[in-house]
């Protein structure tokens, strides 16, 4: 493990593409996500606390419980770290600096490939379940316990729903469209093993994932997804999303014509970061929490 | 052309002045930095002790069901049980127990405890925490909204099964 937790919470950015399109899908959780950025205000915003002694104390407990590996906070640092990198372009840096004026992706086409429909579902599965396996190593229970983490589904909140609400519409919704839920479990149900391991994101999370080969993650992974699809039609139909929806509010910072939606998603996924950086704000919030009632 | 390359010298120029200060510039030590080197000299069992109980035996001595109230569990690690409180959806607060054994200054600090609740030695620290100190088990409340307040606290860790805990070994 590089970095420090507080220097990953410190140099969380405040701008740039994953922030603006995080932001413009404030409309599906309003007000539900604040981009707390710093340790020392992380722990401040968490606690209430403003006495600086006190806070020193906080955040070293946390240092503390993330540096200790028997807990399981940098195990699940690792996987929102994983799940995000697999995919990224070099140019995502160049073009995170162009946000502020509005991007035309069209003169990016060219750099950019749209995955097919299964590669496309297999990443939105993995992404699922490695929210599951994260969830289950912070809050301390068992790794296969889909029925805990489906049931807390309902209390997310902050952050995380709002991690969920961009993986259901940059994730689902945009790259395999309306019905993407039934067109998922399809796409899971046809796909084999081999097929499984020869995906990128799958290689670099598959130790994390409960079962002893490949063909029972497969199995894990189908119904872990099977287990949130409720929560996902909940929360599309609560909302009206539909892929239109979801890019006309992305209008603000990207531009795109509708017959190009894959690309957008090809796009999204290579510039932005947006589960690294939620995730580590989940982990900084869970971490305080805790250090904050232990000391 | 000229114009050009002027240009690009002080570009040049600029770049170097960049480089030579950014590198030369000491890093200062920050607050936590010390505390990262120590706590990471092992790469577990720094945190939590061995002995420490398990979070689950803790949830039982919770406080039991209230009318009106939501209690959601959090977090149940080795040595840590953690509830939040709700009402009409908001969060009021958050309900702890946690196992002193790893922190021994958190026990340490009810040594000077003049209060007491439910007959235990008790502290409030900073603005939204109260605590007691059950044997080694500590039980905290804090405040998560500014509508709960430290008599609210102290009400509320009267209600946990503190006769119980006092028993868990």
């Amino acid at each position: 493990m590089s970095k420090s937790i507080f220097e990953l919470v410190d140099e969380l950015p405040t701008s740039g593409l994953t922030i603006s399109m995080l932001k413009s899908l404030d409309f599906v959780a309003p007000g539900e996500w604040q981009n707390t950025v710093g340790f020392v205000n992380t722990i401040r915003d968490v606690t209430g606390e403003t006495d600086e002694d006190l806070i020193q104390q906080i955040g070293e407990r946390a240092i503390y419980l993330y540096n200790d590996r028997s807990q399981g906070y940098q195990r699940a640092m690792w996987l929102y770290q994983t799940v995000d990198n697999t995919d990224k372009a070099l140019g995502a840096a160049a073009l995170a600096n162009k946000v502020g004026e509005k991007i035309p992706l069209l003169s990016f086409l060219n750099s950019v490939t749209p995955k097919a429909d299964k590669a496309q579902t297999i990443d939105l599965s993995l992404k699922l379940v490695a929210e599951l396996v994260a969830f289950c190593q912070i809050n301390g229970i068992p790794g296969d316990s889909i029925g805990d983490f489906v049931a807390s589904l309902g209390e997310y909140s902050g952050e995380s729903l709002m991690r969920m609400v961009a993986l259901v519409c940059v994730d689902g919704l945009i790259p395999l469209g309306p019905d993407f839920i039934s067109k998922a479990i399809s796409a899971l149900n046809q796909t084999n093993p081999q097929e499984l391991e020869n995906n990128s994101t799958f290689k670099g999370i598959q130790d994390a994932i409960p079962g002893n080969n490949a063909s029972s993650k497969l199995n894990f992974i189908g119904e872990s997804f099977d287990s949130v699809k409720g929560w996902m039609s909940g929360l599309v139909n609560g909302n009206n999303l539909t892929p239109q929806k979801v890019v006309n509010h992305l209008q603000g910072f990207v531009e795109i014509a509708d017959d190009k939606l894959d690309y957008l998603a090809a796009f999204l996924d290579m510039s932005t970061n947006y589960y690294e950086h939620t995730g580590t704000q989940t982990l900084a919030r869970r971490l305080i929490e805790r250090a904050v009632a232990e000391i | 052309m000229i114009l050009n390359r002027r240009h690009k010298i002080l570009a040049a120029f600029l770049l170097s002045v960049v480089l030579l200060t950014t590198a030369c510039t000491p890093k200062v030590p920050g607050r936590f930095d010390q505390v990262q080197q120590e706590s990471s000299k092992q790469k577990s069992g720094q945190a939590v002790a061995k002995n420490a109980t398990q979070g689950e035996k803790f949830n039982k001595f919770f406080p039991p069901k209230q009318a009106g109230y939501e209690q959601v569990f959090t977090q149940e690690k080795k040595g840590f049980a953690e509830a939040k409180l709700k009402k009409e959806n908001k969060e009021l607060a958050a309900l702890s127990i946690s196992d002193t054994t790893s922190t021994p200054s958190a026990a340490a600090k009810f040594s000077k405890s003049t209060k007491k609740i439910a007959g235990y030695p008790a502290v409030e620290v900073g603005k939204t925490q109260t605590a007691i100190l059950v044997n080694k088990y500590q039980v905290k409340v804090l405040s998560r909204d500014s509508s709960f307040t430290a008599s609210d606290r102290a009400a509320w860790i009267k209600k946990f099964n503190l006769t119980g805990l006092a028993k868990l070994k």
